[in-house]
């Protein structure tokens, strides 16, 4: 071993090591309870190449590539693996009060969904690593969602045996299995690929119900002695007067998209303790 | 390395890491996460020269370097008392021994001799299932006293137990600890039905066993146990019959107590230092722990041959230790004792666990009334491995938990010298074995 190595052996130091290749934000530590697709890294692509020859959709159970032996596979529609159902009946109300019925609509005549992977490719994993499995696709290109047919066989649907990828690698010294996802699941940079981008979107895009909401909202908020505040939204792009201007994409109070793919860095202000950090204040003369 | 080597290179120098010069190369364990690394010599020398140095800020700077500065995975607050989910019944706080150094002062923990009714046992069994939700286990153990004193409750809360999980869906298993001495082969077909673990108390082979386990009329009980347990070593498929001695100055030839135990078909050897006695009788001094030392890792490098060659070698204290060193377990408790596990009397009594029958040190409320949470959260904040001392200056801390809470409320710490011995050198069979046979740890 080189002398600056570092080597996690036991199971809890290779969780909390950060892998050869990956970046920092891949360790649990800096997960911010949400995986889609998160900030750390976008738990989908690791399902895309689950099964050998086809590579899926992250969100979607849609083929969009395939080796050169399954290559008639690209834009069918994956239905099954195993015992596996990949897609799920939508079911709902129509109108409020209205009980619960199949969603269908034109573009989704069968009223079907893919299932999220992570759930419903676990236990596949699970059954099957390392081995074959027969799985259901559509027998032709299908650009819209179709469901799984009453009975098979079925002439618009079609089983192809495929095998199923471990998704952890294996040491190269000692042959066991890591906490390290295997490499021929996710290439160089796949894993965030689709990473949220919140400086430049989520933070306006999320509005306050989704990760994004752990932002600043309602800043400067000062006790008018009547029982109400005053403050400033955080987007507010000038701090006078102190109103909370509500959240509207097209207010141009606040700051819009294209002032935050311009220059985020820039328009968005560091809180401390609720205020507008000092060195905003004193970086700006105008003291807006 | 001897005892007094292993004395030595454990003796704690900072809380956060270790170090340990092994066969297989330099070694750091970081005590947060009980995570263990293979080094280069030069790290290894630079994170020495850190952890020694009085400026704490060096060694965390090391650390945040070398991108080891998780936010640590124990902090300083008690979890909030969980779900039992493990009961042990002393079915009969009566013994037909008279070992010397017994913490239950021969079976009936100083008070009146006495068995548990059916009614009690079965409201334990009650309790046991009411909040278990679907995907949870339970443990139920009989304990003592002699447990099998009282043999019809024994099997009674083992037939209720099965019921109530047939009609809830919640699997249950079964332990026992006995002195062995009434052990039927119709006792055997039981635990073998129900996959019971059956621990059968023995100190050593012939002579020494019949000098710290006599009858009460000085009659040894060597010879008996053996013949007794022979049907079930024979009939063990599901059940699993081990040994468990505990060790006295006067029993500390663990090789071939082992080997003897081995040979004659036991599951699994396990031994443990006679800390705490209520009489005083037979504990462990410093000079008799380096011996016990010595022996342990004379064991264990007979474990490590075997593995070697493939074989299986039921040695339990380091088959337990390298299974945990490989998970990293870290935890601020020694064991579930007043958590997940408690102890219930003959009366129905709630205590820590089966040592504390009748002790108010760790009485948990009873039966009637449900076990007591605000006692159990208190024993946990009090427990909690960062407020024992000098634990929270150790680096063992995490993987020994502080010790048995009723050793310690009793005589306090006077085997950590030992402890740490030990697990230093069960982190060094880790990484021998580890590099030679990955094949054990993948199992
Ligand atoms: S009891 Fe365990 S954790 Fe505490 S000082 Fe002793 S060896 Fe360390
Ligand atoms: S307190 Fe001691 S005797 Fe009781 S369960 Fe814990 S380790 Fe065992």
């Amino acid at each position: 071993m080189s002398d600056d190595r570092i080597d996690p052996l036991n199971l809890t130091a290779q969780l909390n090591h950060t892998a050869a290749g990956n970046p920092p934000s891949t360790l649990p530590e800096s997960a911010i309870s949400n995986a889609y697709p998160g900030l750390e890294f976008d738990i989908r692509t690791i399902w895309r190449r689950l099964l050998v020859g086809i590579e899926l959709h992250e969100a979607d159970n849609y083929v969009v590539d395939a080796q050169p032996e399954h290559q008639g596979l690209i834009g069918r529609r994956l239905i099954s693996v195993g015992d596996h159902d990949v897609i799920g009946p939508v079911v709902g109300p129509t109108r409020p009060g209205a009980g619960s019925a199949p969603l269908t609509s034109a573009g989704n005549p069968d009223g079907v969904m893919m299932l999220e992977w992570s759930n419903s490719l676990a236990d596949v994993l699970a059954d099957h690593v390392g081995r074959t499995v027969p799985c259901l696709f559509t027998a032709d290109a299908a650009p819209n969602p179709v469901g799984k047919p009453a009975q098979l066989p079925d002439p618009r649907f079609q089983v192809v045996e495929l095998e199923v990828r471990p998704l952890f690698a294996r040491s190269a010294a000692t042959g066991e299995r890591l906490a390290v996802i295997a490499e021929d699941v996710a290439g160089p940079g796949e894993l965030t690929s689709g990473l949220c981008s919140p400086w430049q979107n989520d933070y306006r895009e999320c509005a306050c119900y989704y990760w994004a909401a752990s932002r600043p909202d309602y800043v400067n908020v000062e006790d008018t002695g009547a029982g109400t505040t005053t403050g400033n939204h955080w987007f507010a792009k000038d701090r006078e007067p102190r109103e909370y201007v509500l959240d509207n994409r097209d207010d141009s109070r606040l700051v819009s998209y294209d002032d935050l793919f311009r220059d985020w860095q820039g328009e968005l202000r560091f809180i401390v303790g609720g205020d507008d950090a000092p060195e905003h204040l004193e970086a700006d003369p105008e003291g807006r | 390395m001897t005892a007094r080597d292993l004395f030595e290179a454990s003796a704690p120098v900072h809380p956060d890491v270790h170090l340990l010069d092994t066969d297989a190369g330099p070694r750091v364990l970081l005590a947060d996460g009980s995570r263990l690394f293979g080094v280069g010599r030069a790290l290894y020398d630079r994170i020495d020269a850190a952890r020694r140095d009085p400026d704490p800020e060096v060694l965390d700077a090391v650390l945040a370097d070398l991108g080891l500065d998780a936010p640590r995975r124990i902090d300083d607050l008690a979890p909030d008392p969980p779900p039992v989910r493990a009961l042990s019944l002393a079915v009969a706080q009566k013994c037909n021994l008279g070992c010397t150094y017994c913490y239950a002062q021969q079976g009936d923990f100083g008070g009146p001799a006495k068995n548990m009714p059916e009614r009690t046992a079965f409201t334990a069994v009650d309790a046991l299932f009411r909040d278990a939700a679907p995907g949870e286990r339970v443990n139920l153990a009989f304990l003592g006293g002699e447990p099998l004193i009282n043999r019809p409750v024994v099997r009674a809360a083992t037939d209720h137990a099965v019921t109530v999980s047939r009609r809830t869906g919640i699997p249950v298993t079964f332990s026992i600890t006995t002195n062995g001495t009434l052990l039927t082969p119709e006792d055997g077909e039981f635990f073998e039905a129900h996959g019971f673990a059956v621990t059968v108390s023995l100190d050593g082979v012939g002579a020494r066993h019949d000098l710290l386990r006599p009858h009460r009329d000085g009659r040894g009980s060597y010879q008996r146990v053996m013949d007794r347990v022979a049907p079930l070593l024979a009939m063990q498929r599901r059940m699993q019959v081990s040994a468990r001695v505990t060790v006295t100055p006067l029993n500390l030839d663990l090789p071939r107590t082992l080997e003897e135990f081995t040979a004659a078909g036991f599951h699994g050897v396990g031994f443990s230092p006679m800390l705490s006695s209520p009489t005083g009788h037979g504990e462990m001094a410093l000079p008799d722990l380096e011996v016990m030392l010595e022996q342990m890792t004379a064991c264990g490098e007979e474990f490590v041959r075997r593995v070697l060659a493939g074989r299986r070698y039921p040695f339990t204290n380091l088959v337990t230790a390298l299974r945990e060193i490989h998970r990293g377990t870290h935890r601020p408790y020694p064991c579930g004792a007043g958590a997940g596990y408690l102890g219930v009397s003959a009366d129905g009594e709630l205590s820590a666990c089966h040592r504390f029958v009748g002790d108010a040190d760790g009485a948990m409320g009873d039966l009637a009334t449900d076990p007591d949470d605000a006692k159990r959260a208190r024993w946990l904040t009090d427990r909690h491995v960062h407020r024992q001392e000098p634990c929270s200056g150790c680096w063992a801390r995490y993987l020994c938990g502080g010790g048995c809470h009723h050793e310690v409320i009793r005589r306090g710490r006077p085997a950590c010298a030992y402890i740490r011995g030990w697990l230093h050198h069960c982190l060094s069979v880790y990484s021998r074995l580890l590099a030679a046979r990955p094949d054990y740890f993948a199992a």
